[in-house]
């Protein structure tokens, strides 16, 4: 689905770089970009969507190199949901606001369509169609933009940051529904997070970074598990895998466990065997 | 373009000039290229502004700002010569006294638009508001609305090219080259970023409330702008600018 070639880009005001990224994300994936600030993250999924370009390598989405193509094309394929919901916001009513990319993609002609999916989208996050997006919480804009993102059911879909300034609830509310998404309608999944429970509860792939590179990629257990590579990347692995890998002996090979309870009884079983 | 009004770090005698006589220079730089209707005196004032950016090693900025003004002259150039109407016929419908008041139009533009934008190049913008409180006296309230201003035009722009971003992506076609059909795009783009501005400006009046904002005067600064050989210099240059603009015809 999403194919990197050795891809390198720079700023033109200097800044931070990516280089030399290759990775390659098949449908239905749920890959969680991960790194500190300024590692590169924002940079790749901007590359993904052709918003950047690459400077040097290939990025192909669905077989189509992003050089060639239009960014605002690929909006049918890619759904892109940014950090900042103001950004994306700028209709008065929040069902407006979700017909508005509608509009944009799938033409103004297919106005019985676009109703249709419309109030589709209300009730699936039980928005009231009349309210004004500005008034709303920080957590349900959010929710205002990942609703209108969604609108055009992309195969893609790129998260930048999505659980920022969002309390536990909403977060979660957020989270399941994209969980869903990806497991029932087999949607590709792109997310960069700082959050690591978040990451180690939802997605099934990291792609570690650090200085415009790829550190590592694999499953987010193996990667959490691996200390040197945490320490590399300057990131702190969720609570759970370090508790285990601090208890060690026969706890340490039971961080498969989702909650503490688990972890502990599954390292019980093992001592007893 | 979102650099061009930020302040550029260096030690040049620009730099080093006290942020008042800069703002002499700039006006009085202003005042001569509009007292005289001298092509020769306008081109001196931009080769003058020219080397004002060599002094101040700020040469590339001076040049990124004629580069984007060249539409803009190109345009305007166009319209003056095709609208004046005295003088005698070159050709066509275009008249001798309408290049040359064309000429003079584009040259005046330049020379006016390069000092404003040099002086924030080597002033910092806090350091214009300090002067102007402690030398002139002015409300600081006034020094802050100026700054503020300033400082918010990168702001802004970056703003302003991340709502683009963000409409791109979900399919507004910003990337498409029709600049009549991208200017439609533009307007419903409007809502957003005035909300981010009174946003900001909110957040910035709160914070500058509980820092103290009422209570600072001309005394509160801690820096001291004082005047010294090389603003001396300016002010003799300033004045020789504007007498020169009156008495050559």
């Amino acid at each position: 689905m999403i194919r990197a070639e050795s891809v390198s880009y720079s700023y033109s005001g200097g800044g931070q770089t990516v280089s030399d990224l290759t990775f390659h994300i098949q449908k239905g994936e749920f890959v969680a970009l991960i790194g500190e600030n300024g590692a590169g993250k924002t940079t790749t999924v901007k590359l993904i969507d052709g918003l950047l370009r690459p400077t040097s390598g290939r990025m192909l989405v669905n077989g189509m190199d992003t050089v060639k193509s239009k960014v605002s094309e690929r909006a049918r394929q890619v759904g892109f949901l940014f950090q900042n919901p103001d950004r994306q916001i700028c209709k008065n009513t929040v069902r407006d606001e979700i017909a508005f990319g509608l509009r944009a993609v799938w033409g103004r002609g297919e106005a019985a369509k676009i109703d249709e999916r419309v109030k589709e989208l209300l009730d699936l996050f039980s928005f009231r169609g009349d309210e004004e997006p500005f008034s709303l919480s920080r957590g349900q804009r959010q929710q205002v933009a990942l609703a209108s993102t969604l609108a055009v059911k992309p195969a893609v879909l790129i998260l930048d940051e999505p659980t920022t300034g969002l309390d536990y609830r909403e977060c979660t509310k957020i989270m399941e529904f994209i969980r869903n998404l990806n497991e029932t309608e087999g949607t590709t999944v792109v997310m960069v997070c700082h959050d690591m429970e978040v990451v180690l509860d939802y997605a099934r792939r990291a792609l570690v970074m650090a200085g415009g590179r790829l550190l590592a990629d694999g499953p987010v257990r193996e990667i959490f598990r691996d200390a040197d590579l945490m320490a590399r990347a300057s990131l702190l692995p969720p609570q759970i895998i370090q508790l285990s890998g601090r208890l060690g002996g026969r706890y340490a090979l039971a961080d498969d466990a989702e909650t503490l309870a688990e972890l502990i009884a599954e390292g019980d079983r093992r001592g007893t065997v | 373009m979102t650099d061009l009004f930020q302040y550029t770090p260096g030690t040049s005698p620009l730099h080093r000039m006290n942020p008042i006589t800069k703002i002499v220079l700039t006006l009085a730089v202003c005042a001569a290229a509009f007292l005289t209707d001298n092509l020769f005196v306008l081109l001196f004032l931009l080769l003058f502004d020219l080397m004002i950016g060599v002094v101040g090693r700020v040469e590339r900025k001076a040049f990124s700002i004629f580069k984007g003004l060249f539409k803009v002259s190109l345009f305007l150039f166009v319209l003056q010569a095709l609208f004046v109407r005295r003088g005698n016929r070159l050709f066509w419908i275009v008249t001798d006294e309408g290049l040359l008041t064309a000429a003079a139009v584009v040259l005046r533009l330049l020379v006016v638009c390069l000092p404003l934008a040099l002086v924030l190049a080597v002033t910092q913008v806090s350091d214009i508001a300090g002067a102007l409180v402690q030398v002139l006296h002015v409300p600081y309230a006034y020094a802050f609305t100026l700054t503020t201003a300033i400082r918010f035009i990168p702001q802004f722009m970056e703003e302003m090219s991340g709502i683009m971003e963000a409409q791109t992506a979900r399919g507004v076609e910003f990337d498409s080259k029709n600049f009549l059909k991208k200017l439609g795009m533009l307007l419903p783009l409007c809502a957003p970023l005035l909300i981010s501005s009174v946003r900001r400006t909110q957040a910035t009046a709160t914070a500058a409330e509980v820092r103290g904002f009422a209570l600072r005067t001309s005394r509160s600064g801690y820096r001291q702008y004082r005047f010294g050989a090389v603003d001396f210099m300016g002010f003799l240059v300033s004045a020789a600018l504007v007498a020169g603009a009156v008495l050559i015809p």
